[in-house]
């Protein structure tokens, strides 16, 4: 760990303390008993920032603080389901593609090729759109995970072909191991070590996603996210009635948690390069 | 690097500099002080169809505000119609089945020709003789034939009585589907439904002078001879903007900057903190009223919470009594508009100032004696009558300036809202059947859970109330779902009868014949859940309030006895709340005065603010250029 | 002959990208319990008041028929694949009936291509002439400060940029119109200057993002390329560091990014969808919307489908391009 430290780069060291910071907001400190800020008229309406409030109230009488709290914590939570079936299906399918070759491995890439290519917006929208009446936080991670697995698993096909070819799969295939054994235990933690990048990348493309399909007004009503906090703000005008806090802080919580990815996804890549430069 | 940042400098200045040459007219090119500019809610995606009997017409883009023939108009002040195309209303013969129609003589179409009795019995024809035409099918049942008697007289014949032909095929809001088209040119296509009419040829003071290939703007210019349009004829005053454009403008936001900078003139609705802060940065910016609530209450749609009574506990009065105990009318109110808003604690029927008068005073002693049996020997008083004085108490503290006069906080915030009890609501629960276990509550063995459905981002109004109502049903230890809808599936799901409590809107109210608001509740209407009926969405089932509509299709509005049944069905309505109303019709309607000036206002109310109803042209005479 | 495989292979895979994404379009809607029929009789209904029961049952079967919705659903596919991908001819918009969705869609397809392809290629070329500057020169103080710009650029969601740039831009200064509307009436010079005045704004939100994107990569690739041992040798020979940076580092690097820009119009697009509808520019975008929110079946499936054709084609020709840039490739 120490070395580790060492070794990391500026960015690295950067997008790690943010993200750490957002996800000790979103896992921890929002364990910490409080009234569901979704309630409206728990206290006052617009009040200023105070020592009980300290982002004020909104036009509604919730707390923003606990608002921003919650949102952090669904919004992470979306991001992560997504990233995670995302990257499962997309290590699967990259490993399976990779390793066969031929015609299955010809199919698998049309597939995903199709979906790296064709624009997922306008599905996301249309699928929001008709099942919104039944839609969950699970459900639309389940949606937004759709378009997540593609991009990993063109990556990591390509990673499999290169090392199909490396000496220690060959003396493994060679020792008689079989093929799932040689996955498992050979290529899968690098395979993995590989998609970490991919799976931050995707908690940050799928936290995007769903805040663009609020602004669109198409998240669930009842979810509390980044990108619902943005839009309910913005439904009561708190940016031209100038409540900065309401609107603000929503909007620097998403900008600040996505530098904060970003630079840990480069400076991941950056510190990855240098190992293996080694 | 700093060549191209100052040869981007340099562009933007160019646009900049034509951007204020630009100031003084409008994006199509005419003078901005004679463009009267109207914004409409979508863009159409047939920009250059003005025939309204092709489907995808957008109407509301200025085509039956400024260019449509209707048979009679509505006067929205009074409540009363008026003929426009007919000289009068319709005499009928004693049983109903014969009306004769008089035809309003010096109308001509804009290209000279005179509009007859010729026109009307072609039109409606034609509506009944086209299988595409969407009332066609309804023509057929209700018209026996429809003839020509003089170049000024038509004879209809019913099929059955109809009292309210005037009603029905006349306006009582927004507009009507019954609009009268020239004979000379109409008569000569081959198929009306794919006639585009593009340079359409109309009876109204305006036409097409340009429109946008994208559909985002249409312009309208007066017509030459517009002493000979309907509006000329019926007021004999010319409408005073020599160009209207009618234009769509974008998302909330945009719409706001573009009222703020005088790039808009008439907005068709906004929410308050959008109508509190163009206000602030544009003193010319006003509503309905110049001060609070600055929105007039007048709309004849109350919204309210509506239930899906197809099914149990939401089919018993007592589970639907339980619910309105629950919620805290004064939690609503803020939820939605601030407090702004007259109560409309009714029902149905929605508390505009002509129906406040007519039927909720009358009503007031009966409203305060009301009580409802709690199923324990205990009763409770079904209403609060001290709403409006505590709501306006409560906003005068905030700093607000509100009157003290009785007569005016009533006219303010209404005569009553429902009574917060939520004892009551408790007990009236276990009357409807329902069980409470460790503070959650069971019905028929199961945990008990209500899915509220409400219209996202369209309907701030109902969709707020209905937002409010689930987090107070919450806080009282009902478990609920939210469910937010897009049109997509909104429609749909109340016509299938697919959903529980939803913030639909089913209520009315403009003239004192109640019939057009209330034929929709007929029992026998009623399809079971999952099948699409015509009408009765809510499934509401009652005897008498059926006996009551039935008995009303058959006499005239004019009867008293209209009157009498009206009020009797309130009544029923009101001790079995098939729908619980929060405040009536509440628009917030921003006009500029710029430009523009002597817009209708609660100051000078010789018209409703309802720029998007066909009422809108005799509006036009009354808009007048300010004089610089 | 190898080309030519390569281009037959590459042609069937276009074909198979295509189909697989249509297929998949055309099931999702009719997976949800929503009825665009249902919709048109309710909004009928709603604006005419009742209808007789043989009469609705009438206009039900005869929507479905002019809706494409009789028969079967393999039929329905069938019929849609032979029309709809072969012809664009997706039948009425359900929404404007009896106008043809393709229609609709062909008067308001032009001006999304060309506010999408115009700022994702700018973008590209800004993106990439400055990160390769900052690659090459990676310890200047300058390529630093360019690249901070960026990286906080690039995360800030799309809408957001749109929505200061027209509070800035349109609002406060006043220099650009605030809502896209476009002069279609008063000749072409009008038409042209309203056209440019009401894409500037939409264009500069999605270069803003795009360029960071482009900055960023291009500038980790054209680092990692300065130090390979071919860029070492040249600079032992005394090549200017110009044209080791022209002919060297950005030969290299500039092959990833065109196989990227390929990858990321797909991308492009959504932003252009976000933007659209923030600026009320009259394009694709703002028609899937209003169609979705209306369950304009037709429309939905004859924007969506063109904009898959649309990438899918761009992609194909980014590939077939790619040969002759890159004489190293091998056509397999």
């Amino acid at each position: 760990m120490k070395k580790f430290w060492r070794n990391a780069n500026g960015r690295l060291k950067t997008g790690l303390i943010m993200t750490a910071i957002f996800l000790f907001i979103g896992f921890v400190i929002y364990y910490i008993p409080h009234v569901n800020p979704f309630f409206q008229n728990t206290y006052g309406r617009k009040l200023p920032p105070s020592g009980t409030h300290p982002l004020g109230t909104t036009s509604l009488g919730q707390d923003v603080m606990w608002l921003l709290i919650e949102a952090i914590h669904n919004s992470l939570t979306i991001g992560l389901i997504v990233a995670t079936i995302g990257t499962v299906v997309g290590v699967l399918v990259g490993l399976v593609a990779g390793f066969s070759g031929g015609l299955t491995d010809r199919a698998l890439m049309v597939v995903t090729d199709t979906f790296v290519v064709i624009p997922s917006l306008p599905i996301l929208v249309l699928m929001t759109a008709l099942m919104r009446g039944n839609s969950t936080v699970v459900l639309l991670a389940l949606v937004l995970a759709m378009f997540a697995w593609a991009w990993p698993s063109r990556q990591i096909r390509s990673m499999a072909l290169s090392m199909k070819e490396r000496d220690f799969i060959q003396t493994a295939w060679f020792s008689g191991e079989g093929t799932m054994q040689v996955v498992v235990t050979e290529i899968l933690p690098y395979a993995l070590t590989w998609s970490l990048s991919n799976f931050m990348n995707a908690t940050l493309s799928a936290i995007a996603s769903e805040s663009s399909l609020a602004v669109l007004g198409l998240s669930p009503g009842n979810l509390l996210s980044l990108g619902n906090m943005i839009q309910w703000a913005r439904d009561r005008n708190a940016i031209f009635a100038r409540q900065w806090y309401w609107i603000g802080s929503p909007i620097v919580a998403t900008v600040l948690l996505f530098i904060g990815l970003f630079l840990l996804i480069t400076g991941y890549n950056d510190y990855l390069q240098m190992k293996r430069g080694r | 690097m700093r060549k191209l940042v100052s040869l981007l400098l340099v562009l933007a200045m160019m646009l900049g500099v034509s951007a204020a040459f630009a100031a003084e007219t409008t994006i199509v090119g005419t003078p901005r002080n004679e463009t009267l500019i109207v914004e409409t809610q979508i863009p159409t995606d047939t920009p250059g169809q003005f025939n309204s009997y092709m489907q995808g017409t957008s109407m509301g883009f200025g085509i039956h505000q400024l260019m449509s023939a209707m048979m009679w108009e509505m006067d929205t002040i009074k409540g009363e119609q008026f003929g426009e195309v007919a000289e009068g209303m319709p005499e009928s013969n004693a049983d109903f089945t014969e009306h004769i129609v008089k035809i309003r003589k010096g109308i001509k179409w804009s290209d000279g020709v005179d509009l007859t009795a010729k026109d009307v019995v072609f039109t409606m024809n034609m509506i009944r003789d086209t299988k595409g035409i969407n009332a066609s099918a309804y023509y057929n049942v209700v018209f026996k034939s429809i003839e020509l008697v003089d170049d000024y007289t038509v004879k209809i014949v019913t099929n059955e009585p109809f009292p309210r032909l005037a009603l029905r095929f006349g306006v009582t809001i927004w507009g009507n589907d019954l609009r009268i088209v020239p004979e000379h040119i109409y008569s000569k296509l081959d198929d009306v439904t794919t006639f585009k009419d593009s340079a359409p040829v109309v009876a109204g003071p305006y036409t097409v002078k340009a429109y946008d290939e994208l559909g985002v703007w249409v312009l309208y210019e007066r017509r030459e001879d517009w002493q000979n349009s309907t509006v000329g004829v019926v007021t004999g005053k010319m409408p005073q903007a020599k160009y209207v454009l009618f234009k769509a403008l974008g998302d909330d936001s945009t719409r706001q900057m573009l009222m703020i900078s005088n790039q808009v003139d008439i907005m068709v609705e906004v929410t308050p903190e959008v109508l509190e802060v163009m206000k602030e940065q544009n003193p010319n910016i006003a509503a309905w009223y110049k001060d609070f609530p600055y929105a007039t209450s007048d709309d004849p749609c109350s919204k309210g919470i509506s239930f899906m009574m197809g099914k149990a506990p939401y089919n018993n009065k007592d589970f639907r009594w339980a619910i309105s105990f629950a919620l805290n009318f004064d939690e609503t109110t803020m939820d939605i508009f601030d407090g702004v808003g007259r109560a409309s604690a009714l029902p149905i029927l929605t508390a505009t100032t002509a129906m406040q008068e007519l039927y909720l005073k009358p009503l007031k002693e009966y409203m305060a004696n009301l009580e409802i049996d709690l199923g324990d020997g205990t009763k409770a008083k079904a209403y609060d009558m001290d709403y409006a004085k505590r709501i306006g108490d409560k906003l005068r503290a905030e700093g607000r300036d509100i009157p003290t006069d009785e007569a005016a906080l009533e006219d303010m915030f209404g005569i009553a809202c429902y009574a917060y009890n939520p004892e009551a609501a408790e007990k009236l629960l276990v009357k409807a059947g329902l069980e409470k276990k460790d503070g959650k509550w069971f019905f028929e063995g199961q945990p008990f859970k209500i899915n509220m459905s409400y219209l996202a981002n369209t309907e701030h109004q109902a969709g707020r109330g209905l937002i409010s109502a689930y987090n107070q049903l919450l806080k009282f230890g009902l478990d609920c779902n939210l469910v937010s809808e897009s049109s997509a599936t909104w429609d749909s799901n109340a016509a299938l009868g697919n959903y529980e409590i939803g913030g639909y809107w089913p209520t009315g109210g403009i003239t004192k014949d109640l019939y057009s608001v209330i034929n929709g509740y007929d029992a026998d209407l009623i399809v079971p859940i999952g099948e699409r009926g015509s009408g009765q969405a809510s499934r509401w089932n009652n005897e008498r309030a059926t006996e009551i509509i039935h008995e009303l299709a058959k006499i005239s509005p004019e009867d008293p006895k209209s009157y009498e049944l009206g009020m009797e069905f309130v009544k029923v309505a009101i001790e079995d709340i098939p729908f619980i109303g929060f405040h009536s019709g509440v628009k917030f309607v921003p006009t500029n005065t710029t430009y523009w000036t002597n817009y209708p206002s609660a100051e000078n109310a010789y018209n409703g603010p309802w720029w998007w109803w066909s009422c809108f042209k005799y509006i036009t005479t009354e808009i007048s250029p300010v004089s610089k | 002959m190898k080309f030519r495989k390569y281009f037959g292979l590459r042609l069937v895979t276009w074909a198979l990208t295509i189909l697989i994404g249509v297929t998949f379009i055309f099931f999702i809607p009719r997976m949800f319990p929503t009825d665009p029929v249902e919709n048109m009789i309710g909004q009928i209904q709603n604006r005419s008041g009742q209808m007789d029961p043989t009469e609705m049952a009438a206009l039900r079967r005869s929507l479905r028929l002019q809706f494409g919705l009789e028969g079967s659903l393999w039929e329905q596919y069938v019929n849609y694949l032979q029309k709809g991908l072969l012809r664009f001819d997706f039948g009425p918009s359900l929404m404007s009936f009896p106008t043809p969705a393709g229609e609709i869609i062909g008067t308001y397809l032009p001006y999304t291509l060309l506010l999408s392809l115009t700022s994702t290629l700018l973008a590209w070329v800004v993106g990439n002439i400055i990160g390769l500057l900052a690659g090459f020169r990676k310890d200047k103080r300058s390529s630093k400060v360019l690249e901070a710009i960026a990286i906080c650029i690039y995360p800030i969601p799309y809408f957001l940029v749109a929505l200061i740039l027209q509070i800035v831009f349109a609002f406060i200064l006043g220099w650009f119109p605030l809502q896209s509307t476009i002069n279609s009436m008063g000749g072409l010079g009008a038409y042209l200057s309203s056209l440019l005045r009401a894409s500037a704004l939409p264009a500069a939100s999605l270069l803003l993002v795009g360029t960071g994107w482009w900055i960023i990569s291009m500038k980790s690739l054209s680092a990692a390329t300065a130090e390979e041992d071919f860029v070492q040798y040249a600079r032992f020979r005394g090549l200017s560091e110009g044209r080791i940076g022209t002919g060297y580092v950005m030969r290299n690097s500039i092959l990833t990014q065109i196989t990227a820009l390929a990858m990321s119009l797909g991308g492009a697009f959504n932003g252009a969808i976000m933007t659209e509808i923030i600026f009320s520019y009259p394009g694709v975008g703002t028609l899937i919307q209003k169609a979705i929110l209306q369950s304009d079946y037709n429309m939905i499936l004859g924007c969506i489908t063109i904009s898959i054709v649309a990438i899918a084609t761009a992609t194909l020709i980014a590939d077939l391009i790619y040969p002759f840039i890159d004489p190293r490739i091998r056509y397999s």
